[in-house]
């Protein structure tokens, strides 16, 4: 483990679904020699790249979940985490980027900067993730890296320099001149692997000439020394440069731009210098977390192995020998046989195998040191809780994770299903803090809830191939309820008294509005109710909460008086209170206006200014109510409220609308009424449904 | 009930009149650099709101949220000139209307009449009722506007929305003699509704220049509020 923190880099790998970042990430791990042989992604002999470790991926050629590996380049240490890219799976970018100190950020030179790829940066920027851009595919036909590299300027508004000029494009492809040094590098080799430094060809020093000067020039914005011997027209050397675009980088005031082509193995090894010339090491970046026992105060994390031991468990798999923890230890560091406090919980652990991953392969280590990414075994705990010393409380800060928006109901096919299934369940809400489960009481399904319609499938999906849980799934719902908009008095009797053991209870009061979820208030006086039956009637009205009179939604919003009562001194019992709170309770609710609320969500669009008024209009097809929009840069910011209902398939119609360049976000703001008109179709749902449960 | 004490209390209700606040095509509302041609633009369109209208506001300074915060104190402000109103009914009410409003905020470069556009289509293609006000502030009637003008008389005509400007005039700058400040003169035709607001003393002197009943009228300002002065 390189323990000189200057010479380790954690790094993301982000870009679009099929810009090909799987392919690199195995020619890095070629390179840095970790792998003998380089599986293409859904290649021939059915092998599949390194890091896509799970089947699906490999079957639909996308990364659903991040694989962390280590690899050593130049004497640099540099763990690489590879991301996914399709939105519903942003949990798990939003992850990796936390913690990590720089991303690559990688562009197909054929079509550029695509929606996914404006995603990607939003959630750098949001983490503020330095990053380097490499343009891929240089090999491909209408290969253009020079109009990605305008387009990371225009569309994402990114300050991009180029560092390089590709020698030829297309099919005639071959290598890059590296503007710093002005040398041409060409790949030899069966793989690549023999990197070949030659002067730059002739018909191309005056325009890399050109093109050094350029950069120079943008560059020497980040370094007052470059300036100078730029004025004075003194010796610019390579060093000079390469520090002022390390500054730039870090500061994420410009972000280099590379280019090549993995899938043709050229120019990887250029990227990888420039990933530990220009990326952040640990001890470039900041680092808090929260002081549990000092008000929450924040404290900075130092890369010191003998301060206090500070992690972040980022990733979970469950494995052939259990739980696999992904961590990043940010300060001190983690040594088998440690034992450190799971700060959520207070719980002890005790850490025992310790080990760095090679995508699905592992290699045991004694220590984790600051700075560094491995992961424990055999440590029960769930994803983003954080690891620390017995002397210390702090918790990192918390991840950015969204409230889950969609449920949908799934019933397992068969019995050994259904075992199955409960495995699933508990690993995914382990793995991921966005899906989660319950079983619904009243129907006995199991509801799964999730970001997205695709978020959900792909469980669904895993869990028939990894657990062979072949399970069926129901309509996407939505979480309605009722309240009631006006006061109204009940008076209620309840009397059972022909033979037998008799029941009475009266019970008189009102009911009204309010913003809490449940009230009850006692004004009995002279003990018209009895004492020891007032909890029996506070019970008997809480026990209609659960499920409205109207439409059987839970019911919020009521306060619930009772002034008045009788008793009889043989008949009345607990059960004959509840029993007259059940039915004064029914009695109220009929007068007090009763209606359907509906979730609504704040929904916040983010896209090129160009569909700003296209979003605009999404929302206003969807009953949504516009707050108000932004433009921020080449992107625009729209905010709104939207009911749930109508967000279905919204990510759909976004994309379609916007040529896939919008993605948004939304998350619970408040319940309100639904229309008439909608309300009317809830009921006519609702009836259908209890109709074809009674078949 | 409340509503209308509101809309009654408001000071572009005083100045204007409530019905020539949407008749016509373009209004204007001219000052000063800092004297509250903005705040002003927000009462008039907080008389829409307060008529259950839409209000599209939509400004080349302010943020989105700056925006929405000048909406807040101009509802405060006409809400403490009453006197006494029960704090959670002036919210609820608040909390009624002012989502009839969208506020926009675009920078001179990106802003297009073409995307105010495809937002009014929006409205017609779901069958929502339109806004009856578009508010643009921070037009800069120095520069060759006449493209804009023009596009946003169409948007008048296909839309029927009434199109209230705020125009920025200099100190340096003589008015003509009709007394109006040459950003206006030399878009008269254009400009139905207009109303001038001038720093008098330690008030704000508001002059209806171009009206359909109330025109040369001049009413004094509280600046800090806005509010008419008794």
């Amino acid at each position: 483990m390189i323990r000189d923190l200057k010479r380790v880099r954690n790094i993301g790998i982000s870009a679009h679904i099929d810009s090909g970042k799987t392919t690199l990430t195995e020619r890095i791990l070629f390179y840095t020699d970790r792998i003998h042989k380089i599986n293409e992604v859904r290649g021939k002999d059915g092998t599949g790249a390194v890091m896509d470790s799970m089947e699906l991926e490999k079957e639909r050629g996308i990364t659903i979940a991040s694989a962390a590996t280590h690899c050593e380049w130049d004497n640099y240490g540099v763990n690489i985490i590879d991301t996914p890219g399709h939105v519903d799976f942003t949990v798990e970018v939003e992850r990796s980027l936390r913690v990590l100190d720089g991303a690559v950020l990688i562009l197909c030179s054929v079509s550029g900067v695509q929606s996914q790829s404006i995603t990607v940066d939003q959630q750098m920027k949001r983490y503020k993730v330095p990053c380097i851009a490499f343009v891929n595919k240089c090999d491909r036909s209408g290969a253009n890296p020079a109009k990605v590299a305008q387009q990371l300027k225009d569309k994402l508004g990114h300050n991009a320099v180029m560092m390089q000029m590709p020698i030829g494009l297309e099919d005639k492809h071959e290598g890059v001149v590296d503007l710093v040094s002005m040398k041409a590098y060409y790949f030899e080799g069966a793989n690549g692997e023999t990197m070949v430094e030659k002067d730059i060809p002739s018909d191309m020093v005056d325009a890399a000439q050109d093109a050094r000067e350029v950069m120079i020039d943008e560059v020497s914005l980040f370094s007052e020394e470059l300036t100078d011997a730029i004025l004075e027209e003194s010796d610019i050397t390579e060093e000079l440069i390469r520090t002022a675009v390390r500054a730039g980088t870090i500061s994420r005031e410009m972000t280099p731009v590379f280019m090549g082509s993995a899938y043709k193995n050229k120019a990887v090894q250029p990227l990888l210098n420039a990933v530990v010339s220009y990326l952040p090491s640990p001890l470039d970046i900041e680092n808090e977390a929260i002081d549990l026992d000092n008000n929450d105060e924040s404290v900075f994390l130092e890369s010191d192995f003998e301060k206090p031991t500070v992690a972040l468990a980022f990733k979970l798999e469950d494995g052939q020998y259990g739980q696999l923890t992904y961590i990043r230890v940010y300060q001190g560091s983690i040594n088998k046989g440690d034992t450190m406090i799971n700060s959520r919980d207070g719980k002890k652990l005790k850490v025992g195998r310790l080990i760095r991953m090679h995508s699905n392969q592992m290699e045991d280590v004694e220590s984790i040191p600051a700075g560094h990414i491995g992961a424990i075994f055999g440590v029960d705990c769930a994803s983003g809780d954080t690891f620390v010393s017995p002397d210390v409380n702090y918790s990192m800060i918390a991840m950015n994770v969204m409230e889950p928006v969609i449920s949908l109901s799934i019933t397992p096919k068969d019995n050994k299903a259904q075992i199955n299934m409960s495995k699933a369940l508990n690993r995914f809400t382990k793995e991921d803090p966005t899906f989660k489960t319950y079983v619904d009481h009243e129907t006995g399904d199991t509801i799964i809830q999730g970001m997205g319609e695709l978020h959900l499938e792909v469980y669904v999906e895993r869990m028939k191939r990894e657990y062979k849980a072949e399970v069926e799934t129901g309509q996407p719902r939505v979480a309605y309820r009722e309240t009631i908009t006006q006061k109204a008095p009940f008076n209620y009797t309840h009397k059972k008294q022909t033979g037998g053991a008799g029941q009475f209870g009266r019970v008189a009061g009102f009911v009204e509005p309010t913003e809490e979820e449940f009230e009850f208030v006692n004004k009995i006086t002279g003990g018209r109710i009895p004492t020891q039956y007032i909890p029996a009637c506070e019970k008997g009205f809480a026990s209609c909460m659960a499920k409205g009179p109207k439409l059987e939604f839970p019911v919020t919003g009521i306060k619930v008086t009772i002034d008045d009562g009788a008793y009889h001194a043989v008949d009345s019992s607990e059960m004959a209170f509840q029993a007259a709170a059940r039915g004064a309770f029914l009695e109220a609710y009929g007068k007090a206006k009763p209606v359907i609320m509906e979730p609504i969500m704040k929904v916040v669009i983010e896209g090129p200014n160009e569909f700003q008024g296209a979003c605009m209009g999404l929302i206003n097809q969807r009953r949504g109510i516009i707050q108000g929009s932004q433009e921020e840069g080449t992107m625009s910011v729209i905010e709104a409220q939207v009911p749930l209902s109508d967000m279905f398939g919204f990510s759909t119609v976004l994309r379609s609308g916007t040529q896939g360049k919008a993605q948004f976000t939304m998350e619970f703001s408040t319940y309100k009424q639904v229309p008439q008109s909608v309300a009317e179709e809830i009921a006519k749902q609702k009836a259908e449904e209890k109709t074809a449960q009674n078949k | 009930m409340l509503k209308k004490d509101l809309i009654l209390r408001s000071p572009a209700e005083k100045a204007l009149g409530l019905k020539n606040i949407t008749d016509g095509r373009f209004g204007a509302v001219l000052s000063r650099a800092g004297v509250g041609k903005t705040r002003f633009l927000v009462q008039i369109a907080l008389t829409q709101l307060l008529s259950d209208e839409k209000t599209l506001h939509i400004s080349l300074d302010d943020s989105m949220e700056k925006i929405n915060l000048r909406y807040d104190d101009a509802y405060t402000n006409l809400i403490d000139s009453i006197g006494y109103v029960d704090p959670q009914k002036a919210v609820r009410l608040w909390e009624t209307v002012k989502h009839n409003k969208v506020g926009i905020s675009y920078t001179e470069a990106t802003f297009d009449v073409e995307k105010i556009r495809d937002y009014l289509k929006s409205f017609k293609k779901a069958d929502l009722a339109l806004p009856t006000i578009l508010v643009i502030d921070g037009l800069n009637f120095d520069s060759d506007l006449s493209q804009i003008l023009t596009d946003l008389n169409q948007i008048n005509e296909e839309f029927g929305i009434f199109i209230w400007l705020s125009m920025q005039s200099h100190r340096e700058e003589s008015l003509t003699q009709e007394g109006f400040p040459v950003q206006l003169a030399s878009h008269k035709t254009h400009i139905d509704k207009a109303i001038f607001l001038v720093p008098v003393e330690n008030k704000i002197e508001a002059i209806v220049l171009k009206d359909g009943d109330r025109t040369n009228q001049a009413f004094v300002l509280n600046p800090a509020t806005m509010m008419l002065e008794q």
